[in-house]
């Protein structure tokens, strides 16, 4: 019994998922493509979520593990045919030592809001430079993934079908870790780091080996997306995977669907891509970079009228309305003890 | 026996001013000690010291007998060193039960475990009926109580309290004062710091007074009530306000 309450946290996750595995059976091949791209933006929202919406530091350079994740699983499939299913861990391990790296230079010494923001997308610029002129890695013209028709075993499909199970599952498994931290000593931990660093540190909180771990575990989730990206576009570019425009766009739906949340990335993605992608669409041939300009003035409508996104209003508008009886009865009991 | 806290020369300077200067005293289990002097006296300095927020220049702090200078925070917290803030530091976007339920994750590995204790140090600090409760939407005197719950749960065998009854009216404080002194009768052990001096004068057992930095007295309530140097430095300007 107790364990089932254990896990009962996780039945909501699985419940949506399991429900949108049937998406498919609805969908047409161009809104497969949507779905797949709010699937990977949902995914390295969620990522970076664990960073930037639990523990509160906002990096602004996650382009730079998600680059390392394209990039290693692309460059290894193509020099020594390793399969990506393979690559992606390596990926990941790789984004890990980079991401323990990034965490302790930056949090070692303090740095904070804006200055951890700057370090990080500074590093993420310079990854791009580094890559355009790095030979190996195809310099500025970036990398193919080589084309080999349907090859399950090189993560390769002709068909949108077994990317949209594979990017659904990967987010799943993201929401799932959120939903996990949810309830779990570490998620409390980043919750008392982003809310008082002192406090934290006073009652018994490592705030530093707290802020590395987060930076470790959400440079790792990102870079396995950065492998799924690599597969689906079959591209990697410097700009394309690293720099700060990426990075950028991964914290957008975070905030914008709500910082710290277990579903405001999933959310923030499902309601602003597909506007996205439709202005790109409608008008991308006349106004290039109108989805970009949509972006800002949706995150500029967001910050002023609900700084807490998406499902930070909703949370507030159920705790008004469905929190009443509790106030009440909770007044009324010190009124009683009082008495 | 061996004191629970020892502090030997105790020093820390910053740049030319020395805030806390060779300071000695001990603090044995089952104490309540007071540490008072006036306004930049070293006292708030000399609780960073104590609590790892700050190394000092020089000198020891030894705690259960171990040598524990220059430790962090979070590893004098593990040890059973918790201090509370003179200004209080609620996590304002989280219930008051998780508030405390961080300080309980230091003996505790599981939600389940934190909790109980937890919702245990609520009932105990009496807020209880504010476990849902938001940090940011909490009274002072909630606040109060709640910082004292957030150090409770982290299970120390030392509390420092950082001025406990700021800002509280006097029946506040005479319910502070009671929580204290029953958690005292538990076997807590407290060292305080406070610029009320009804509440430093009814609570210690001992009371180490600073000056400048640096001791000038030690004794109980009454030795220090009629200690001309005390006197001189501290209570002759205080009468003036009280």
């Amino acid at each position: 019994m107790k364990q089932m309450k254990q896990y009962r946290e996780f039945l909501v996750p699985l419940v949506v998922f399991a429900l949108a595995a049937f998406l498919p059976l609805f969908l047409k091949t161009y809104y497969m493509h949507i779905a797949i791209l709010i699937l990977i933006w949902a995914y390295l929202a969620t990522s970076w979520n664990i960073l930037g919406g639990y523990a509160g530091q906002h990096s602004l350079g996650h382009g730079l593990y998600m680059g390392i994740g394209a990039y290693a699983s692309t460059y290894l499939a193509l020099e020594f045919g390793l399969t990506p299913w393979v690559g992606i861990f390596v990926g990941m391990a790789f984004a890990a030592i980079a991401g323990w790296f990034v965490g302790y230079a930056a949090f070692r010494y303090g740095l904070k809001g804006a200055y951890f923001a700057l370090v990080t997308i500074a590093l993420t610029e310079a990854a791009v430079y580094v890559v355009s002129n790095w030979k190996a890695m195809g310099g500025a013209a970036g990398l193919e993934v080589k084309y080999l028709g349907t090859d399950p075993f090189m993560m390769q499909f002709d068909s949108k079908l077994p990317y949209f199970y594979i990017i659904l599952f990967m987010t799943l498994l993201a929401v799932l870790t959120a939903q996990w931290l949810n309830r779990r000593r570490f998620g409390y931990r980043l919750i008392a780091v982003r809310e008082n660093e002192e406090a934290a540190e006073a009652m018994g909180v490592n705030t530093l080996g707290t802020k590395i771990n987060a930076n470790v575990l959400s440079a790792v989730m990102t870079a396995a997306g950065g492998t799924f990206f690599a597969q689906y576009f079959t591209y990697v570019g410097p700009r394309v995977v690293f720099g700060e425009v990426v990075s950028v766009q991964i914290l957008l739906f975070a905030i914008i669907g709500g910082l710290g949340t277990v579903w405001g990335p999933l959310v923030g993605a499902v309601i602003l891509v597909p506007v996205a992608e439709i202005a790109r669409a409608e008008l991308g041939t006349q106004f290039q970079g109108a989805h970009l300009l949509l972006y800002g003035g949706v995150l500029v409508f967001t910050m002023l009228f609900m700084p807490n996104g998406i499902v930070g209003l909703a949370k507030s508008i159920r705790a008004r309305f469905g929190k009443t009886p509790d106030d009440t009865m909770s007044v009324s009991a010190s009124e009683g003890g009082a008495s | 026996m061996t004191p629970l806290l020892e502090v030997k020369n105790l020093t820390k300077v910053f740049g030319g001013l020395t805030a806390v200067g060779d300071l000695t005293f001990h603090v044995d289990r089952g104490e309540i000690v007071g540490l008072i002097g006036p306004n930049g006296a070293g006292k708030t300095t000399c609780f960073n010291l104590l609590a790892g927020a700050m190394t000092p220049t020089s000198g020891s702090v030894h705690f259960k007998g171990e040598d524990v200078t220059g430790r962090k925070s979070h590893q004098m917290c593990k040890l059973g060193l918790t201090r509370t803030f003179q200004v209080v530091q609620p996590f304002p976007d989280i219930t008051a039960l998780e508030n405390v339920m961080i300080g309980a994750f230091v003996r505790h590995g599981s939600t389940g475990a934190a909790e109980r204790k937890a919702r245990e140090v609520l009932d105990v600090v009496g807020i209880a009926h504010k476990a849902d409760t938001l940090g940011r939407d909490l009274t002072l005197m909630e606040l109060k109580r709640l910082e004292i719950g957030k150090g409770l749960a982290t299970e120390p065998d030392l509390l420092l309290l950082d001025e406990v009854a700021a800002g509280l009216t006097p029946v506040e404080i005479d319910d502070i004062l009671t929580l204290v002194r029953r958690l005292n009768s538990e076997g807590m052990t407290f060292l305080v710091v406070e610029h009320v001096m009804k509440v430093i004068m009814n609570l210690s057992h001992r009371i180490v007074v600073l000056n400048f930095g640096s001791q000038i007295a030690e004794g109980t309530p009454a030795e220090i009530s009629k200690n001309p140097a005390v006197l001189d430095a501290y209570l002759g300007e205080e009468e003036y306000v009280a």
